[in-house]
C-alpha cells in the first residue's frame, strides 16, 4: 500500500469526564458542561486543591465496581476498545480470525509507581506483592489484545502526552504496511496522586479550571479517560459493507530537540511535524476546516501553538478540548482525534472551552461559540514533554 | 552558615552543578539567562528546595521571577519572609 | 523490508562498546557483581549487572549531562557509541529519528520522585525527578544532545518491547521523511526490581546463567543499553548487515516461524516461566547460541542478542556460548566459536506470557 494510502476509522470508543462513551462526550461539548473538581479518589497535602476532570464513579467501566487484577489504565482502554469494536461492527469471532494490531499510548499504564507498595518497601515492612503483579499485568496493549484474542503485533507507546496521537499515527502505518488487516489504536491513561504532583511542581497547574489561549490563562487541569479508534483498510472495510466514520489521512511527528519539559518557543518541531502530514496526504491550509490544538492553558505551550497554527494555517478555525476532559495525558491525542472525527461528521465544532479574553501576545485566538465548519478534513495535534509533537489529518467518511 | 551561602550549596548540589564551586557563584550575577544559566526546570526546582529548606513559599513564578535575579536578591526575599 | 545496519554501541555489565563486547565474547566471562537486599526479613547478597556509564563524559561535557540520570545516560551512552561506530557522531541530524524500547522505563527517577514526597511531603516533591520519570526522558534527552529533530518514539511492551518498537523504527525509515534511526533498548535495574526478585523467586545460588537449563530459575538482574544506527538499503554493503524480518506473535496462534539455516540466538535468561517455550517451539537440531549469561536477564535483552548477532555477521563467525553445564537443550549448541554457515541469525525471545518476537538479520 502507498505510504499515503487513506485508512479508514470504523469505530470509535470514548470516555472521560466529559461522558462514559463518545456520543455522552460530544454532547456535554455542545452543551458547555465542564466536570471539574478537586480529587475525590486521593487526597493531598497541597493546602491549593487543583482541580481535576475525573471520570465519576456512575460511569461504568470494567471491572470499575469490584477490587480488579489489572490496573485502572488498562481497565479504561479495554472498556474503550469495546465501545469501538461493536461501533466497527466487529463480531468476537471475526476479530479473533484476523491480524488484528493494538497500539495504545499511555504514561500511567506503564508506570510502576504503587505509593503503598513501595512506603511498605521503604519501611522494611513486608508488603503484598499484588501492586506489582497488578502493574506486570495491566501492559494496555497487551490487556486489549488479550481481552478480545487479537493476534497482530501489540505496541504500548509511551511518549508523554502525545502517545495517543502517536499510536494513531503509527497504527495506521501497520495497515499501510499490509502486517495487520485492522488495528485499535489509541490511548488511556488514569488520574493519580503522582502525575497531580508532578504537575503542581513544576507550577504549571492552575488552582481554578483551566482557560486555554486565555490572556488570563495559569496552567492546565489533569484529567482520565481513554479513546479507541478502530483503524483498518478502506478495501477491508468496503469488503464487509462497514462505512467509514472518517479517513486516516496522514500523521507527522518530529522532534523539538530543546528542553526536557519546555517547548521550542519557535515551534520548530510543531512546524516540521505540519509540514509532513500536510505533505503527506497533499493538502494545505485551504483545505483545513479547523484545528483540535493541544492546547493545555499554560502559558508556554499556548503562546507556541497560537504562534505556529497563525503562521501555517491563518484563518483556519481552532479550538482547545481541554476546558471539557482535563489534560488526559496518554489519552489526550486519542480522546481528541475521536472528538475531531465526531465534529467532521456534525460539521461543527464547539466552543473552545475556558476561552473568553483574547491575549494580545498571541496572534490567534480560537473560536468562542459554536462554529460551521467549512471543509471536510481536520487536524488533531499534541505537543509532549520532551519535545514530541504529533499531528494527525483525518477526512470525512461515509456519512 | 548565612543564608546565601547555603542557596550556592543547595544550587550546586540539588541542580547538579557539581563542576562548580560556592566561590564561583558571585552574590549579584544573574541565575537565569545568562551569568549561572539556569533554566525553567532549575526555577521549579529551586522553589521546591526553598520550601523544603526554608520552609518559604513561592506561590507563582511572578513572585518567583523577582526572587530569582540573583542570590542576594533569593537571600533577601528568603529573610524577609522568615522574619515575617 | 531490509534495514541496514551501520553501527553498534552497547553498555553491560562488561563494560561498554564493541571492542568490550568482542572481548567478552571471547573470554565468556561474566562481570556479575553482589548487591544486599534485604527481603524475607533478611539481608541477603544478591547478583546482579550492574553498568557505568564514566565513559559517556567522553563525549558530553559533564555540565550538559547534570540532568541526565542513569536512565538515560545509558541511553545517551549506547546512541554515541552507534553513532560513534557509524562514523556519523559528526553529522546533522535533522532528519535522524530516535525510537527507544524499554522494558520497565525510568525506574529509579519514578521511586525517587516518591522518594521526594515521603521525605517531604507533596509540597516538595521534585519537578526534575517528575520529568525524568516519565519513560521517554531517556529519548528526549538524545534528541536535545544531538539536535535530532525527526520523529521520536518510546515504547515499553515488557520482553517484547524491542521488536514491537524496531517495527516502528523500520516503518519509519521506509517512509523516508527520514534518514536514519537511532534505534535502543533500554533498562535499569533498581532495588524494587532487587526486592522484587527477591520475593517472586528467593535467593539465587547459581553463580552464573543457565539459559538452557530451561527448568532452572538461574536468572540474574541485569541493565544496560544496545544501540543502532539505521539507515535505508542504500545498495551497498553496510558495516553489520540487515534486518530482514521481524515477527510478533503469541504461541495460542502458533510459534515463530524460523527459516531454515537460520542460526537462533535465544533470548531465554534463567527464568523458568518461559524457559521451556525454547525447546518446546524451536525445531529439535537447530543451530543456537545463547549469551545472557554475559549480560544478564532484563525485557530488552533482544537488544543485546542483536548487536552480538550484528557483530557476529560482520566477524563471521558464531562466538561460542558461556556455559557452566553440559548442553541438554536438543539443540546445536557450541561451546566453542564456529563459523557462520549461513548467514542467517534469529534473535528469539519469549515472554512469560507466551508472547513472542524474532528479529531475523542477515549479512547481505
Amino acid at each position: 500500500m502507498n505510504p499515503n494510502t487513506p485508512i479508514a476509522v470504523t469505530g470509535i470508543g470514548c470516555l472521560c469526564a466529559a461522558g462514559a462513551n463518545l456520543k455522552q462526550c460530544m454532547d456535554s461539548l455542545f452543551a458547555g458542561r465542564q466536570k471539574f473538581a478537586p480529587p475525590a479518589r486521593f487526597s493531598s497535602s497541597h493546602p491549593v486543591r487543583y482541580p481535576v476532570f475525573e471520570i465519576p464513579d456512575e460511569f461504568t467501566f470494567l471491572g470499575c465496581d469490584q477490587k480488579s487484577d489489572i490496573l485502572r489504565t488498562a481497565r479504561l482502554a479495554v472498556t474503550a476498545a469495546g465501545e469501538a469494536l461493536g461501533n466497527a461492527g466487529w463480531s468476537p469471532a471475526t476479530m479473533q480470525e484476523k491480524r488484528v494490531g493494538v497500539c495504545i499510548g499511555t504514561t500511567v499504564g506503564s508506570a510502576m509507581n504503587n505509593e503503598g507498595f513501595y512506603r511498605d518497601f521503604r519501611r522494611g515492612c513486608h508488603p503484598e506483592m499484588n501492586a506489582i503483579t497488578r502493574f506486570l499485568n495491566s501492559n494496555p496493549a497487551q490487556v486489549i489484545a488479550r481481552e478480545f484474542g487479537l493476534k497482530g503485533p501489540c505496541q504500548t507507546v509511551v511518549n508523554a502526552c502525545s502517545s495517543g496521537t502517536d499510536a494513531i499515527g503509527l497504527g495506521a502505518a501497520w495497515i499501510r504496511s499490509g502486517i495487520c488487516d485492522a488495528v485499535v489504536a489509541g490511548g488511556a491513561d488514569e488520574l493519580c496522586r503522582v502525575t497531580y504532583n508532578g504537575f503542581i511542581s513544576l507550577m504549571i497547574a492552575d488552582d481554578s479550571i483551566c482557560r486555554p489561549f486565555d490572556a488570563h490563562r495559569k496552567g492546565l487541569n489533569l484529567g482520565e479517560g481513554a479513546a479507541v479508534l478502530v483503524l483498518e483498510s478502506e478495501d477491508f472495510c468496503r469488503a464487509r459493507k462497514q462505512p467509514a466514520r472518517a479517513m486516516a489521512l496522514s500523521y507527522g511527528s518530529a522532534c523539538d530537540a530543546y528542553h526536557l519539559t519546555a517547548p521550542a518557543p519557535d515551534g520548530r518541531g510543531l512546524k516540521q511535524a505540519l509540514l509532513a502530514a500536510l505533505t503527506a496526504c497533499n493538502k494545505t491550509a485551504a483545505d483545513i476546516g479547523f484545528i483540535n490544538a493541544h492546547g493545555t492553558g499554560t502559558p508556554v505551550n499556548d503562546r507556541v501553538e497560537s504562534k505556529v497554527l497563525y503562521e501555517m494555517l491563518p484563518g483556519v478555525p481552532f479550538l482547545s478540548t481541554k476546558g471539557y476532559t482535563g489534560h488526559t495525558l496518554g489519552a489526550a491525542g486519542a480522546i481528541e482525534a475521536a472528538f475531531t472525527i465526531a465534529c467532521l461528521e456534525a460539521q461543527k465544532i464547539p466552543p473552545s472551552a475556558g476561552f473568553t479574553t483574547p491575549d494580545p501576545e498571541l496572534p490567534w485566538s480560537p473560536v468562542q461559540h459554536e462554529t460551521d465548519v467549512n471543509g471536510a478534513t481536520a487536524i488533531s495535534q499534541s505537543l509532549a514533554f520532551g519535545g514530541n509533537n504529533a499531528v494527525l489529518v483525518f477526512g470525512k467518511g461515509d456519512s | 552558615m548565612n543564608t546565601n551561602d547555603k542557596l550556592k550549596d543547595i544550587i550546586i548540589e540539588e541542580l547538579n552543578l557539581e563542576d562548580l564551586t560556592p566561590e564561583e557563584i558571585e552574590d549579584d550575577a544573574p541565575l537565569f539567562g545568562d551569568g549561572l544559566g539556569l533554566d525553567s526546570l532549575d526555577a521549579v526546582e529551586l522553589v521546591v528546595q526553598v520550601q523544603k529548606h526554608f520552609g518559604v513559599e513561592i506561590k507563582n513564578m511572578e513572585e518567583g521571577r523577582f526572587a530569582f535575579r540573583s542570590i542576594n536578591s533569593l537571600g533577601d526575599f528568603i529573610e524577609e519572609r522568615i522574619a515575617a | 523490508m531490509r534495514t541496514a545496519i551501520r553501527g553498534i554501541g552497547i553498555v553491560g555489565g562488561f563494560g561498554c562498546g564493541v571492542d568490550k563486547l568482542n572481548s567478552a565474547l571471547i573470554s565468556g566471562e561474566n562481570t556479575i557483581q553482589t548487591i544486599r537486599v534485604k527481603a524475607n526479613g533478611r539481608k541477603t547478597e544478591m547478583p546482579v549487572f550492574l553498568c557505568d556509564t564514566t565513559a559517556l563524559e567522553g563525549f558530553i561535557h559533564k555540565r550538559a549531562l547534570r540532568r541526565v540520570d542513569h536512565y538515560s545516560s545509558m541511553a545517551v551512552l549506547g546512541s554515541y557509541l552507534a553513532l560513534e561506530d557509524a562514523g556519523m557522531l559528526q553529522i546533522n541530524h535533522q532528519k535522524t529519528a530516535v525510537v527507544i524500547a524499554t522494558g520497565y522505563g525510568a525506574t529509579r527517577a519514578t521511586f525517587s520522585f516518591l522518594d521526594s514526597i515521603f521525605a517531604d511531603g507533596d509540597a516538595c516533591a521534585s519537578p526534575t525527578l517528575f520529568a525524568n520519570s516519565v519513560h521517554n526522558a531517556a529519548a528526549a534527552h538524545i534528541s536535545i544532545l544531538l539536535k535530532a529533530s525527526g520523529p521520536n518514539l518510546t515504547v515499553s511492551q515488557f520482553e517484547l518491547s524491542v521488536p514491537s518498537a524496531l517495527l516502528s523504527a523500520c516503518q519509519w525509515l521506509e517512509g523516508r521523511q527520514i534518514d536514519a534511526v537511532l534505534f535502543g533498548g533500554v533498562d535499569e535495574y533498581c532495588d524494587v526490581l532487587g526486592y522484587s526478585w527477591q520475593r517472586f523467586f528467593g535467593s539465587n545460588q547459581n553463580p552464573c546463567i543457565e539459559p538452557l537449563n530451561w527448568d532452572l530459575q538461574s536468572a540474574i538482574a541485569g541493565e544496560g543499553s544496545a544501540f543502532f544506527l539505521l539507515t535505508r538499503d542504500d545498495g551497498d554493503q553496510p558495516k553489520y548487515g540487515f534486518i530482514t524480518d521481524i515477527q510478533i506473535g503469541h504461541i495460542a496462534n502458533g510459534g515463530p516461524d524460523i527459516a531454515g539455516g537460520t542460526t537462533l540466538f535465544l533470548g531465554a535468561d534463567g527464568h523458568k516461566l518461559c524457559g521451556p517455550l525454547y525447546p518446546h517451539y524451536i525445531p529439535e537440531g537447530m543451530r543456537a547460541a545463547s549469551y545472557t549469561s554475559l549480560y544478564g536477564s532484563f525485557p530488552v535483552n533482544t537488544a543485546f542478542d542483536m548487536t552480538i548477532a550484528a557483530l557476529s555477521l560482520k566477524e563471521n563467525k558464531i562466538f561460542a556460548t558461556p556455559g557452566c553445564r553440559p548442553n541438554k537443550s536438543g539443540l546445536r549448541i557450541s561451546h566453542l566459536e564456529q563459523d557462520l554457515e549461513s548467514k542467517l541469525i534469529g534473535c528469539l525471545k519469549f515472554g512469560c506470557n507466551g508472547e513472542f518476537g524474532l528479529v531475523m538479520l542477515a549479512g547481505e
